[in-house]
């Protein structure tokens, strides 16, 4: 079968070489068009954040030249915050104290109730 | 014992009987003539109406119409369920799609008004081909894939954007080798499409370019020429690639990456805002769909999907859409492009043809993203190189290609994790694909 293929290369015309470059030049340019939009938008958000920041008097921050933070930072702290607001009464002293019971007698120290009614020694 | 030899025995007689009645086909042979004589009912042959009536229950049975080709596309159909369950290639595609290659390649008595083979009017699974005929179900798939996909990757990082531009050369280089092979453009085109890696782009453009509908020229005698319906071979040459990404891929990435080049650790992505992602599939809607309207359903529904998802009040409809539709979908896009290949239409010199073709449209895309990768890496500071394994992810297939972008980098370091970078030329690659798709429909329809 593979060996009836015919190669025609005429059929490589005028119109098949444009759409093929065209087509490819045109996914290019929409996708570096998107590349530019999406470069521009983080800086554009920047400058308001910046602003904000100034108005609450946080120059040194404001004026740091990249804002954003990596998403590992940002999972950190959420960590840290779950941990403290999740479990921070789980957290105990780790002393051990002897209290000694005011009464003399409680059934739960009765030694009459360790054992089965119907033991028998072996 | 004996039973099971009385039970044999009484099969094998069944079926010698039933074999010396096969010579007369009820259908297709003259019409038995038939006369009535001591309560039976006899014909020229001298049949009684039971025996008539085994003939024709054999005459319908697949035994009596099994062809070779019937039993290749059961063995494929058997090959695909298998690779799914024991390598886990694409469970979610190959299962439904192998399922339906053994649904459409039982063999049955054709033009028999019995009204089941995917071809003829009025079956079952003729009005569930509609919709891949028809192009409906890939803009559905595309709306549950926009719902469930997270841009942010690409977002943080829009340069990775061009790796799946790059990535398309399959497209291209693959349609003019469809030229040389003597296909018609519109042909070319759709076969092209495979090397876009996206199933569902594939079928779309396929069923508006070779579709077996439209007309592209005239016989001599005036004679309206159709174009061919390639639905079938192209949607499955898609989907099998894409499910063999993890074989197809790894040997041309060592083969055009340096261990060096491997060992690339890229700077972790950084956070993106919410506004920012909901800015994404805004932009890039009235973006990509100025640049090419004809992919209009593709990528209007991909962006809103999207938008569904990243809104934030619109949970409801995101989770449907990347839940039960997009599950519904699939299971009837599987079946239906899996019947389709009906061995009298699928076993032809140009579905090998297409398979070729495809096979070569993977390599070149894969190999153009990693070289772009590379390129670019001229160009960039030693902090900010890309590890040229990312390129790879250019071809859609998301989220195969990034998963094997990843398990190649581990191998190389098994710390350095690629998933979330390749992710960006992936789901980039998904627009460009679709945009691809657009320009070929706007120059061959």
């Amino acid at each position: 079968m593979i060996a009836k293929m015919t190669f025609d290369f005429s059929a490589i015309d005028e119109f098949a070489v444009t759409l093929a470059i065209v087509g490819y030049v045109t996914v290019f340019a929409a996708l570096v068009l998107l590349f530019y939009i999406y470069s521009l938008i983080p800086k554009i958000i920047d400058i308001s954040v910046r602003q904000k920041l100034r108005r609450r008097g946080k120059h040194k921050i404001a004026e740091k030249e990249n804002l954003s933070m990596v998403g590992e930072e940002n999972a950190a702290i959420a960590m840290a915050l779950h941990l403290f607001f999740s479990e921070s009464h789980d957290e105990e002293s780790n002393v051990l104290t002897f209290k000694d019971s005011m009464r003399s007698y409680t059934p739960w120290s009765s030694r009459i109730y360790n054992l089965n009614e119907y033991y028998r020694r072996p | 014992m004996i039973k099971k030899a009385i039970t044999v025995f009484a099969i094998l007689l069944v079926l010698a009987m039933v074999s010396g009645f096969t010579h007369t086909n009820p259908l297709q042979g003259k019409k038995s003539e038939t006369s009535i004589s001591n309560h039976s009912v006899t014909n020229s042959n001298g049949q009684s109406e039971a025996e008539q009536g085994i003939a024709r229950f054999w005459e319908f049975t697949g035994f009596a119409n099994v062809t070779p080709g019937h039993l290749i596309m059961l063995i494929v159909g058997l090959v695909f369920i298998f690779l799914a369950i024991r390598f886990e290639y694409e469970p979610l595609l190959l299962i439904p799609i192998g399922v339906g290659i053994l649904i459409g390649n039982i063999p049955f008595l054709q033009n028999a008004g019995l009204k089941v083979g995917i071809y003829e009017d009025g079956s079952v699974m003729n009005y569930l081909y509609f919709g891949v005929k028809y192009g409906i179900y890939p803009p559905l798939i595309f709306l549950g894939i926009g719902a469930m996909t997270d841009f942010s990757s690409l977002i943080s990082n829009p340069r990775l954007m061009l790796l799946g531009a790059a990535a398309q050369v399959g497209i291209f280089a693959t349609f003019l080798g469809a030229l040389v092979l003597g296909f018609h453009p519109a042909e070319a085109g759709a076969i092209g499409i495979i090397g876009g890696a996206d199933g569902p782009t594939a079928i779309f453009l396929s069923s508006k370019l070779a579709n077996g509908i439209n007309i592209i020229g005239q016989t001599a005698a005036g004679d309206p020429v159709y174009v061919k319906n390639l639905i079938g071979p192209i949607a499955i040459a898609a989907y099998s690639y894409m499910a063999l990404v993890p074989v197809i891929q790894p040997p041309i990435m060592n083969l055009l990456t340096t261990k060096r080049e491997r060992l690339i650790r890229m700077k972790p992505p950084r956070a993106v805002s919410k506004l920012e992602k909901m800015l994404f599939p805004i932009i890039g809607l009235l973006l990509t769909t100025f640049i090419a309207p004809s992919a209009l359903p593709l990528l209007g529904m991909l962006f809103f999907g999207n938008i569904l998802k990243e809104s934030g009040v619109t949970k409801r409809l995101a989770e449907t859409s990347r839940t039960s539709l997009i599950d519904i979908v699939t299971i009837l896009l599987g079946i239906t492009v899996g019947a389709s290949t009906q061995a009298d239409v699928f076993l032809t010199e140009q579905s090998i043809m297409i398979f070729i073709l495809g096979a070569i449209s993977f390599m070149i895309a894969t190999a153009g993203g990693i070289t772009f990768a590379k390129v670019m890496n001229i160009f960039l500071s030693r902090d900010n190189k890309i590890n040229p394994l990312v390129g790879a992810a250019g071809v859609s297939a998301v989220p195969d290609s990034a998963r094997v972008v990843q398990t190649e980098g581990l191998k190389a370091d098994p710390s350095n994790h690629l998933l979330m970078h390749a992710m960006a030329p992936n789901v980039a690659g998904v627009i460009g694909s679709a945009v691809a798709a657009g320009i070929l429909l706007s120059f061959l329809l």
